[in-house]
Parts: C-alpha cells; sequence; structure tokens
C-alpha cells in the first residue's frame, strides 16, 4: 500500500477561496463605477449625487470581497 | 495543524524572508498597564496618539475664532464644511443634518486619524486596525440609527416600517421580513466595522509585505536578487499612496453610511 | 516553528476584541464626542453665524448708507428746485409789480391830464359864458338906447324891446357868420 504522489501543494486553500471570492466584487465594481461613468457623462450636473451612490455601491460590493478575506482569517 | 500564522509565515527561520501574518495584530506585546483591562500595546499607543494629535489641531484651529480666518482656521472650517455640505446635509437634508453633524465629524475626523497612521513613518499601523474601535463604532451607528427611527416613528412603527416596506404583496413578507431583519439589524452593524477593520488590516499587510520583501531581497538576499527589491520597493510607494486613498475613503464611506442607515431609518417609505 | 503556532495560537481570531481594546476604544470614542459636541462644531457654526450676520450687518450698513444719500440727494434736489421756482415766481411778481406801478402811475397822470383839461375846459367855458351873458345885456342896453336915440321914442314897452334886441342880435350873429 504505498501511495505515489505525483505533485504536492502546501499552504492552505483558504488562499484558492479568497481569490475567488475576489472574482465577482472585482466585477461588481467594475460595474458600478463604469455604470456612474457612464450616468456622468449623461448628466453631468447630478454627478454629485451619482458619486455618492457610486461610493454606497461599491461599499456593498466590496464587502464581498472582504467577507472572503474574513473567511480566510476564520476558518483555517 | 493549519492555521493563519504557519500560513502566512511558511518560513520563518533564519535567513528566508518572512512574511507578514496576522501576528501584526494579534498577541502584540504590552507596553503598560499588562493584564488589566488598560492595557495598552502598540496599536492602542498609536490610536491614542492619532486621536490626542487630531484634537489637538482642531482645537488649535479653532482656538481663536475670527471672522476673517487665518491658514489653520481656513482648513478646519473647509474639513467641517465637507462633513457638513457633502455628508450631513445631503443625506439627511439641512434640519436633521444639523442635528446629526457633530457624531458624523466626529466619527469621520476620528477614523480618519486614526487610519492615517498606517502610512505615518514611525507608527506605521492604523489604529483602526484593532476590531474594538470599528465594532465599537458599528455599534454606534446601530444605535443611532435605530434610535432616531424609534424617535421618529414610535418603536412598534419603525420595526414594521423596517421589517415591512410597503408597496409589496403580503405573500412577500413571509420571505421579505427575514431578509430585512438579518439585513437591517445584523449586517449593518457588522459590516461597517468588518469593511473598516479589513481595510486597514489587509492595507497594513500589503505595505509590510512590500517593504518586508525590499528589505529581504536588498540586505538579506543580496546579489543579483537585489534587483527584485527595487521592484518591491515601487510597489510599496505605489501602495502607500494607495492606502492613504483608502484611507480617506473608508473614513467617508464608514460616515456616509452611517448617515444613510440614519435618514432610512427616518423616511416615511423605503 | 510549532512554538510559533503555540504563540499565535491564542489569538488567532481577529475578530473577537480583547478586553482592553474595546476599553480604549470607548475611551477614544468619548473623548472625541465630547470634543466634537462641546467644542468644535459649536464653534464651527458660531464662526459660520458671525459671518453670515457680519456679510449681512455690512449690507445692511451699505444699504442704510445708500438710501440715506439717496435721500440727502433727493432733498437737494428739491429744496433746488423750489428755490429756482421760488426765484422765478419772485421775478414774475416783481416784473407784474414794476408794471402795475407803471400802469398806475401812466393813469393818475392820464387822470391828471384830464382833469387839467377839464378844468381849464370848463374855465374857458364859464369865462365864454360870463362874457355872453354880459356881452348881450350890455349890448342890448346900448342898442336899446341907441335905438331910442334914433327913433326917439322909447321902448319902455318890454316886450316890444326884447323882441327887437333879439332880432339884432340874430341880425347881428348872421352877419358875423358872413363875415368870418
Amino acid at each position: 500500500m504505498e501511495s505515489t504522489i505525483l505533485a504536492e501543494i502546501t499552504g492552505n486553500i483558504a488562499t484558492v477561496g479568497y481569490g475567488l471570492a475576489a472574482i465577482g466584487p472585482g466585477i461588481g465594481i467594475g460595474i458600478v463605477a463604469g455604470k456612474t461613468v457612464e450616468a456622468m457623462a449623461r448628466q453631468p450636473e447630478l454627478a454629485g449625487r451619482l458619486q455618492v451612490t457610486m461610493f454606497l455601491g461599491i461599499a456593498f460590493t466590496e464587502l464581498l470581497a472582504f467577507i472572503g478575506v474574513a473567511v480566510f482569517f476564520i476558518f483555517v | 495543524m493549519y492555521n493563519a500564522a504557519n500560513l502566512l509565515v511558511p518560513m520563518a527561520t533564519g535567513d528566508e524572508f518572512q512574511a507578514p501574518g496576522i501576528s501584526e495584530f494579534l498577541g502584540l506585546p504590552a507596553l503598560f498597564f499588562e493584564g488589566t483591562p488598560f492595557e495598552i500595546n502598540r496599536i492602542i499607543l498609536v490610536r491614542l496618539l492619532a486621536v490626542a494629535v487630531m484634537l489637538f489641531l482642531f482645537w488649535l484651529a479653532l482656538r481663536k475664532p475670527s471672522r476673517v480666518p487665518g491658514r489653520g482656521q481656513s482648513i478646519a472650517e473647509l474639513a467641517l464644511g465637507f462633513v457638513q455640505v457633502q455628508i450631513a446635509d445631503q443625506i439627511l437634508g439641512k434640519e436633521m443634518g444639523r442635528r446629526y453633524l457633530p457624531l458624523l465629524a466626529g466619527m469621520f475626523f476620528g477614523i480618519l486619524a486614526m487610519n492615517v497612521t498606517g502610512v505615518i513613518p514611525a507608527l506605521n499601523i492604523s489604529g483602526t486596525a484593532l476590531i474594538g474601535m470599528p465594532l465599537l463604532l458599528g455599534l454606534v451607528a446601530y444605535v443611532v440609527f435605530i434610535y432616531a427611527g424609534i424617535k421618529q416613528f414610535g418603536t412598534a412603527k419603525f420595526f414594521k416600517n423596517s421589517l415591512f416596506p410597503a408597496g409589496v404583496p403580503w405573500p412577500i413578507y413571509i420571505l421579505l421580513a427575514p431578509i430585512e431583519f438579518i439585513n437591517i439589524f445584523i449586517v449593518r452593524p457588522i459590516s461597517l466595522a468588518l469593511r473598516l477593520l479589513l481595510n486597514m488590516m489587509v492595507g497594513h499587510l500589503l505595505l509590510v509585505l512590500c517593504f518586508g520583501a525590499t528589505s529581504f531581497f536588498i540586505f538579506t538576499a543580496g546579489g543579483l536578487l537585489g534587483l527584485f527589491g527595487i521592484g518591491t520597493l515601487a510597489f510599496g510607494f505605489i501602495f502607500t499612496f494607495v492606502e492613504f486613498a483608502v484611507f480617506i475613503l473608508q473614513a467617508y464611506i464608514f460616515t456616509l453610511l452611517t448617515a444613510v442607515y440614519v435618514q432610512q431609518a427616518v423616511a416615511e417609505e423605503h | 516553528m510549532p512554538e510559533l503556532v503555540l504563540a499565535a495560537e491564542a489569538d488567532t481570531n481577529p475578530f473577537l476584541p480583547a478586553i482592553y481594546d474595546i476599553t480604549w476604544s470607548a475611551v477614544v470614542f468619548l473623548v472625541v464626542m465630547v470634543f466634537f459636541v462641546r467644542f468644535a462644531i459649536p464653534r464651527f457654526r458660531q464662526i459660520l453665524d458671525d459671518r453670515a450676520e457680519a456679510i449681512e450687518g455690512n449690507i445692511a450698513k451699505a444699504d442704510d448708507a445708500q438710501r440715506k444719500a439717496e435721500a440727502a440727494l433727493e432733498q437737494y434736489t428739491t429744496q433746488l428746485a423750489e428755490a429756482r421756482a421760488e426765484a422765478g415766481r419772485i421775478r414774475d411778481a416783481a416784473r407784474v409789480d414794476g408794471q402795475a406801478i407803471v400802469n398806475e402811475l401812466k393813469e393818475q397822470a392820464v387822470i391828471a391830464a384830464a382833469r387839467v383839461t377839464a378844468t381849464a375846459k370848463a374855465q374857458i367855458e364859464a369865462e365864454r359864458q360870463a362874457a355872453v351873458i354880459s356881452l348881450r345885456s350890455e349890448v342890448g342896453t346900448l342898442a336899446i338906447d341907441l335905438a331910442s336915440g334914433v327913433i326917439g321914442e322909447s321902448l319902455t314897452d318890454d316886450e316890444k324891446a326884447s323882441g327887437i334886441v333879439d332880432r339884432f342880435l340874430a341880425d347881428l350873429e348872421a352877419s358875423e357868420k358872413v363875415v368870418r
């Protein structure tokens, strides 16, 4: 019963988890920021309000990425 | 036996590179009052110092108010005006904004001062990179927006407004009410605290990684590997500026979200 | 490596606050809040209010000065106009008065002249009447005397006498006219 190890990875799978967790927020923040730029280009007079809304949207989206980081600390 | 420490400190022996880990924040040696509830370690000291300096600067700027402001007073007015106009008045409106301005300004400048220490040489860590402060601020925001809602509508109506938003057919409430409850009364304060804490922690780790790697490449490894050190040093500089922006942004977002939660709590419909 | 793991294990969860962390967070938060509630924000508002007041005060003052200047200008203008009107009126009055005086004097002169003329005429008329009367009586008497003498007859009868005289005088006058 001798198993042959062909390849070995040391470290923690949580690292991969964080990588996966960052995909969604990355796309999300891109969409939020891009759409805000679009909206500001259409209605420059609303730029202030749009920026505030953008930051809120980014804050919520970004939270997912940070939950990924938190999971990395908690479950290892 | 895997945990954060041996992941982030993979090769902690001798000449090998030692990556920064969670031990940057936890288990720091106490500097004063060890073992008491008033124990002070490095982060706490930074926190106290940052707030003391911030308050001293404000005191200096506003000590002798004059009709024609000097340089310090102008800057202080500009900073307070930013919170007043961009956060309090814009989100809460003139009347409510006036009532909540002291809280919001205190939050903003407190968080900002404690964040900024993360890129100040010799301090190099954010006062908010330890869970206590973000958690406390998150709880304050939580208490404040619930208080505002209850004061506006009374307890029953406030919870009804929050959990059963108008304009939805009743079967949806079976699904919606628990979601709203989790969102408003659990996720909000925790997300506020976690966002701030993790931004500061991750920012600090990135900077330590960059500068630690630079030190390793140039002084420990030496030789041709030293060339890598130039790259990591450049990244360190870039991330220093990025972090500075993040510090301001996080203070702004924390305050903004507090204001938005208060506004939603007192809004007739949401 | 094991000792490092053990050392880190005690505090491995970064989301559980230590007691001293909470204490100092609360202290810091309270200090910041007290500072902002008691000092920074009231001072900030006081500065803004003071400045707004000062600006408003200056504007009001400027308005006041403007209004005063306008009032003064108006008053001056009114007074000037009044003075001009007064002067004009006085000039007109003087002219009228002068005219009146001249007219009066003229009238008086005319009246005086008329009076002189009338007096002279009346006197002349009176003298002529007196002359006519005296002439008539004297010429009559003379003529009768003369005629009495000529005809030798007393013309005592008055009726006759006066008729004769009258006829005579008429003749005389007629001849006078012819001569003239």
